[in-house]
């Protein structure tokens, strides 16, 4: 009974913390911590095996629909902003520099944490260490565009580094999510013995050709007259059965239901009016995907994992700060770009929580234990001073281009 | 139907002997979920097309693709929703607490009672004398001596008596129901819940206690009742106060809140033998009747209603054992025509004592066929207690519930139409 009140007591702090600390107006690291969500992650801590066990091993069982949900969703929104018109809005060395800023922290953050890995755990096998490599590279190179548009409505004056801000943050989710399917294919578990390459093609064929016929039906379902529960109905059951689907043969969800978001936003013109119900359903659905994280974390904390963690974040600082110059030169791009820009990407968000959980869940391996410890700390840490992060960059830069 | 072919495909697909190999059947729940939230749902719109409700093409839908047909949803899978199911469930009661005003039930309390104490009477005695009956004309009471017919006749009896409250209040939002019939069926249908709690445990310790001589009438059933009813009642008044406070106070994140109610509705009576029907269905009364707060609650669980209903019907339907159809569908048949006689006059005769008019007279009895969980609930205990014929008369009542599940929203819809109650209530969201 004590566990009880306990669930009660804390799930009331969590509304309570919510309700008075997102009322203030200014971007603090402790208020944008609590605005983005993460403190729910440590609810469900609190809640999960390592705290008071109410959400025990069987109620996640029980739960775990919703995480697939959850990371379906992730995927989908991020597919949904990638309207062929919208992207063509900005200019192509906009989209050029996304993919080398992607491929420079994706490869230069793998490759750092290929050489760790190997001097930290020289017992686990090589292709494992090289695949965790390979995903904490990944997580790197994901940002998010909250913190960007909880800045939106605080800074009056907005620039042209504010809207590549934007463009920049939004677009790496795709190319961390493809990432992430080439990873899956590839090094696919149970891992391949033969054929590697054939059969990894054709799990990322399936992977993208499978929600294509579901985007489809989901545009001839809401053509004609939708009301807004039946878009509810549709959009929750079309994300379950895509994530579903990646899970019953261990696919990433986050890119099949990409794939979904892609087609269905590129097919319809219902994007004014599915926009409000996206946010509307956004938020429950993601506090509970962060609790539900956070009790299916089994925190492994020593110093090895304390040292990574911190490698971490100083590769995520670096990373995104040192190349700027170079890649000004190599595309001959037509906005000054100062170093400080790139310390405006620090937040990850829900995205690289979302890649983390999908290689926990499709690598069921002790491994992948340490490397959700990392990849969790890494992100609540790089969260809390993205803000500072971001009062370096776009709001300097902002009053720079303004004189 | 071409939307529905598609998914079917897929689905098909997925499931094909070929892909097996490739798949981790252990994480097939999410699948099994999304699958039958977009079948049934487009399953249940067809059906819509032909002035059926929607729910009924939700259970259809999910005995198709449920473990006896085309094992789509697989019997761990719904073993693994069950969580869901409860979850849906401690909503639906929630909303139907909510539906319930005070002042509207004080008016129409004199005909529930009497509608809802004559049902259940000839309900009881009904079965009891087609207990009696039966054992000349079907083998399967034959070889029971008398008390064993007695006490299968008196199981039976309070199992064919309530209606499902979760049926009636998600065929009553669909159409969006409102008024006198309204009322009325969703009050009796809460009330018999109550007392067919009571009665079973009664005639549980009765039957145990005529079936085997060393067991005397053990009066401790009362202190179960008190207990558990008395409990649940208490908590449901705690969630209520909760509820109300919360959203007076806060109001933020609303759908999360009542979310996380509903789960920890479905823990405490999970964990600690209560009844979520109950706690939300008193959790639910309390905010609507006690605050100004009963709006935004209904109105916070209407916007995920729909989704509720779709999985909560279709697992309900993946859940009905067809092969218990397949032995018993007669006696199931006979059952099922003499419950819907026997509500026939049970209503007839409260609404006559009543001074109610023809049209609740006659045709009241359609809206209280419905059958679901409480009667599975006290199946599978009755099973546990009497191992001589427990199976067998799991396998009636499952075959009962089978029927009455997919016949009970039809008449409850058509009535509904009938007395022109449809389409009344404003949406809140």
């Amino acid at each position: 009974m004590q566990a009880i009140y306990a669930f009660g007591l804390l799930i009331l702090i969590a509304f309570l913390g919510a309700k008075f600390i997102t009322k203030r107006t200014s971007i603090s690291p402790v208020s944008y911590f609590f605005y983005s969500g993460f403190i729910y992650i440590f609810l469900g801590l609190s809640l999960g095996r390592s705290g008071l066990d109410i959400l025990s091993s069987s109620i996640l069982t029980g739960f775990t629909p919703l995480v697939g949900l959850g990371l379906g969703w992730v995927g989908f929104l991020f597919g949904f902003q990638l309207e062929t018109k919208y992207l063509k809005r900005f200019p192509g060395k906009y989209i050029s520099l996304s993919l080398l800023q992607f491929l420079f922290v994706f490869l230069s953050g793998g490759f750092v944490f290929s050489l760790v890995l190997k001097l930290f755990y020289p017992a686990e096998q090589v292709y494992l260490l090289y695949g965790m490599a390979a995903a904490l590279g990944l997580l790197l190179s994901l940002n998010s565009p909250t913190l960007l548009s909880i800045a939106s409505r605080i800074i009056p004056e907005r620039g042209s580094y504010y809207y590549l801000a934007r463009f920049l943050t939004s677009v790496s989710g795709f190319w961390g999510i493809v990432g992430l399917a080439l990873l899956l294919s590839f090094w696919h578990f149970p891992f391949f013995e033969s054929e590697v390459f054939l059969r990894g093609g054709s799990v990322l064929l399936f992977s993208t050709l499978f929600p294509i016929p579901l985007g489809f039906l989901f545009h001839f379902l809401t053509k004609k007259k939708t009301s807004e529960e039946q878009m509810l109905v549709y959009l929750l059951g079309l994300v379950f059965f895509v994530s579903g689907a990646a899970f019953y043969f261990n696919l990433p969800p986050l890119y099949l239901s990409m794939v979904l978001g892609i087609t269905f936003s590129n097919l319809t013109k219902i994007h004014e009016k599915l926009y409000p119900l996206l946010l509307s359903t956004e938020k429950p659905l993601y506090i509970i995907f962060l609790i539900l994280i956070g009790a299916l974390w089994d925190v492994s904390l020593d110093y090895t994992v304390a040292l990574l963690v911190v490698l971490m974040v100083a590769l995520r600082i670096l990373t995104y700060v040192l190349p700027l110059p170079i890649f000004k030169v190599v595309l001959d791009f037509p906005l000054y770009l100062p170093a400080r820009f790139g310390l405006c990407f620090l937040s990850s968000g829900g995205i690289g929580v979302a890649l983390a959980v999908s290689i926990k869940l499709a690598y069921p391996l002790p491994l992948t234990d340490i490397f959700l410890t990392i990849a969790l700390f890494g992100i609540l840490f790089t969260e809390f001073v993205s803000p500072w992060g971001l009062k370096f960059s776009v709001f300097q830069l902002d009053s720079e281009e303004k004189k | 139907m071409i939307p529905l072919g598609i998914v079917f495909l897929l689905m098909l697909l997925l499931k094909n002997s070929a892909l097996l190999p490739f798949a981790n059947l252990d994480q097939g729940t999410s699948l099994a979920l999304g699958f039958i939230l977009v079948f049934a749902y487009l399953v249940g719109n067809n059906l819509k097309r032909l002035n059926l409700p929607q729910i009924t093409g939700f259970i259809i839908a999910g005995i198709l693709c449920g473990p006896y047909i085309l094992n789509f949803v697989s019997e761990s899978d719904v073993n693994d929703l069950q969580l869901f199911d409860g979850l849906a469930l401690s909503l639906i009661a929630l909303t139907a607490g909510g539906e319930m005003k005070i002042d509207r039930l004080r008016r129409q309390l004199k005909t529930i009672t009497s509608i809802v104490f004559f049902q259940m009477l000839m309900v009881l005695v009904g079965f009891l004398i087609l207990g009696l009956i039966a054992q000349y004309f079907i083998s399967f009471f034959g070889g029971m001596s008398l008390l064993q017919l007695f006490a299968f006749s008196l199981l039976l009896g309070t199992l064919m008596a309530p209606t499902s409250p979760a049926t009636t209040i998600a065929v009553m939002t669909e159409i969006r129901s409102e008024g006198k019939f309204t009322d009325l069926i969703l009050g009796s249908a809460v009330v018999k819940d109550f007392i067919v709690i009571v009665l079973f445990s009664f005639s549980l310790s009765f039957s145990k206690s005529v079936t085997a001589p060393s067991l005397n009438f053990d009066f401790r059933f009362l202190f179960h009742i008190l207990s558990e009813v008395g409990g649940s009642i208490l908590i449901g008044i705690l969630i209520g106060s909760g509820i109300i406070l919360y959203l007076k106070f806060i109001k933020k994140d609303v759908v999360i809140f009542i979310l996380a109610v509903a789960f920890f509705s479905y823990q405490i009576s999970h964990n600690y033998g209560y009844h979520p029907l109950l706690i939300c269905l008193v959790a639910g009364f309390f905010a609507e009747n006690f605050s100004s707060q009963g709006k935004l609650l209904i109105s916070a669980i209407e916007r995920s209603s729909v989704p509720i209903y779709v999985i909560f019907f279709a697992i309900s339907g993946a859940s009905l054992n067809l092969s218990a159809l397949r032995h018993t569908w007669l006696l199931a048949l006979v059952c099922v025509g003499l419950r819907g006689l026997l509500k026939f006059s049970g209503t007839f005769i409260g609404a006559r004592l009543t001074g109610e008019g023809k049209e609740v007279q006659v045709l009241g009895w359609a809206g209280f066929l419905s059958q679901a969980g409480v009667a599975l609930g006290m199946a599978i205990v009755i099973q546990d207690n009497f191992p001589d014929w427990g199976s067998e008369f799991m396998a009636l009542v499952l075959a009962i519930i089978a029927i009455n599940q997919i016949i009970g929203p039809v008449f409850l819809q058509r009535l509904l139409v009938k007395v022109k109650e449809t389409g009344k209530k404003i949406s809140l969201t």
